[in-house]
């Protein structure tokens, strides 16, 4: 079954969240400020922020955008948001197809379970059965080129293995829709030439990819569309060859 | 990570539009109870990894616990044996149901913050996985039931159909007390450890150790607390005793309420618990 076609649009998209701190955390304490009439702490602790301020994108089959911009500039939350995990203030998002968020290799990984384990548990949450999981075990686990080290435990797993892994895994599940967080800095040489057939390969079948870096030689590589994000303002949905422009903007 | 092949979000739209979402998170998480099912044996599994006994370790304790207590109960209160520890034997096994459920229940959304952070997948989900999984704790624990009903000869007299029933009226209301301290746990870190101090309070005060019979004019106190009902609903019918009506009144009515607040609160929060996290 193939959706007619993939797509992503986002208009005006706004999102806000409280960051609690320490002491918001605390029932006790905020019973104690209620209790003192609210002076017992200077602040609540709570903070508001603004994460991203009214962003719209426009994606269509074949597009593969390159999220750029600094550390807290509000590109790992857009891919928060694309996946469903956040919800917006204001505006909204709209996705067409099946969605598959890489944004943190750990996480949604058992660390004490096997590297098969993993990788059932992750086919789980992404729809398959367990059928469906068995019959592309072995195409998974020979994508992960970890062999006998499938059946060891997670946490005995290096970064990179653990990156191969969770890649193969989220990968496995055919996806029109593969969003990515910095994800290149994990895996070796080879496997980085594998991840990149298998990106291609995505893209091909009218796929989309949503890919968050630093790194410019990376974007070239694998992007055609581009987008800057400073303090969750963006930019306009550029042409990857505008790149230089952009970054010295 | 969705099989879901359309997927909208919007922003807030007013008390109604939270309700509607919130039990559209309900609805899909029946759609997808066989994950909060899989979810709950790979939990139950890597729980025990690597012992020969699985989760029947807890059993076997709770097995030891049953026999030391109700050999010495018995003796301090005078009461025959052959209805004590049958009493004892059951109490225990049902209370750690709820005890489990409930205290467990302040990691539910805590455990899934990954999977939580990187999909849309429905929040009751999670509540499922932790229901589910003292469920399938329970399973291995009737050992005990079954052992103590046959052995003292209860079989005979035991009302099963009932007591699923009283099981059913449990789990309902268990759930909902799983969730809601799930959302408070999000929300405030130091809820699990009231929680918990909470449930032993609970376990000393309702009658697991000792019989109703010999409160006498305490009885009002009995009938106040919650956990009494619940666990006589399940125990009763099992030993070949009447259940009050008054019980099933109270039960169905405490889930009524329970759910109905719980849902109204997770309308409030469902969109910012992820960011509690």
């Amino acid at each position: 079954m193939k959706p007619a076609s993939a797509s992503i649009t986002c208009t005006d998209l706004t999102l806000r969240f409280p960051v609690y701190g320490v002491d918001a955390k605390s029932l006790k304490k905020a019973l104690a400020r209620v209790a003192v009439g609210g002076r017992l702490g200077r602040h609540s602790g709570v903070t508001d922020v603004t994460a991203l301020q009214s962003v719209s994108l426009k994606l269509e089959a074949g597009d593969r955008l390159g999220l750029i911009g600094h550390n807290g500039s509000g590109k790992t939350t857009l891919l928060r948001a694309l996946s469903g995990a956040y919800e917006p203030d204001e505006g909204s998002i709209e996705v067409q197809g099946r969605i598959a968020a890489l944004l943190d290799l750990g996480l949604g990984i058992d660390p004490s379970a096997t590297g098969y384990e993993n990788i059932r548990l992750r086919g789980r949450i992404a729809g398959l059965t367990a059928k469906e999981i068995d019959d592309r075990m072995d195409e998974v686990a020979a994508f992960t080129g970890l062999g006998p080290f499938l059946a060891m435990p997670v946490k005995t797993y290096s970064a990179g293995m653990q990156g191969r892994l969770a890649f193969a895994a989220a990968t496995a599940v055919e996806c029109d829709v593969l969003l990515m967080d910095e994800w290149i800095a994990v895996g070796d040489a080879d496997f980085q030439k594998l991840a990149h057939k298998r990106l291609l390969k995505l893209v091909e079948r009218a796929g989309i990819l949503v890919l968050a870096t630093h790194e410019a030689p990376l974007l070239k590589l694998y992007s055609n569309k581009v987008k800057r994000l400073d303090g969750g303002v963006a930019s306009e949905v550029m042409d990857i060859r505008k790149l230089d422009e952009l970054l010295a903007a | 990570m969705d099989t879901a092949t359309h997927m909208l979000r919007t922003g807030q739209r007013g008390t109604l539009f939270q309700l509607q979402m919130a039990s559209r998170d309900l609805r899909n998480s029946f759609g997808r109870i066989g994950l909060a099912w899989s979810l709950a044996w790979h939990d139950v599994s890597s729980r025990y990894r690597g012992s020969i006994l699985g989760p029947f370790w807890i059993t076997l304790s709770m097995g030891l616990m049953t026999l030391g207590i109700g050999f010495l109960y018995a003796n301090l209160f005078a009461i025959e044996l052959h209805i004590f520890l049958p009493y004892v034997a059951l109490g225990i096994v049902f209370f750690a149901v709820m005890t489990g459920t409930v205290n467990e229940g302040c990691e539910t959304f805590v455990q899934a913050a990954g999977i939580l952070s990187q999909t849309s997948l429905p929040m009751f989900t999670f509540v499922w996985r932790t229901v589910l999984r003292n469920l399938i704790n329970l399973g291995h624990h009737l050992v005990i039931v079954v052992a103590v009903l046959i052995f003292y000869g209860y079989w005979r007299t035991a009302n099963v159909p009932l007591a699923l029933l009283g099981l059913v009226l449990m789990v309902l209301n268990a759930s909902w007390l799983s969730m809601l301290v799930g959302i408070a746990s999000a929300r405030f870190r130091d809820i699990p450890q009231i929680v918990m101090s909470v449930m032993q309070f609970a376990l000393f005060m309702s009658p697991v150790f000792w019989k109703p019979g010999r409160l006498k004019d305490y009885q009002a106190f009995l009938d106040l607390n919650p956990f009494y009902h619940l666990l006589e609903a399940v125990r009763a019918p099992l030993l070949g005793a009447p259940v009050e009506v008054g019980s099933y009144l109270f039960l169905i009515a405490m889930a009524i309420v329970g759910w109905l607040v719980t849902f109204l609160i997770f309308a409030r929060t469902r969109r910012r618990i992820v960011h509690y996290l």
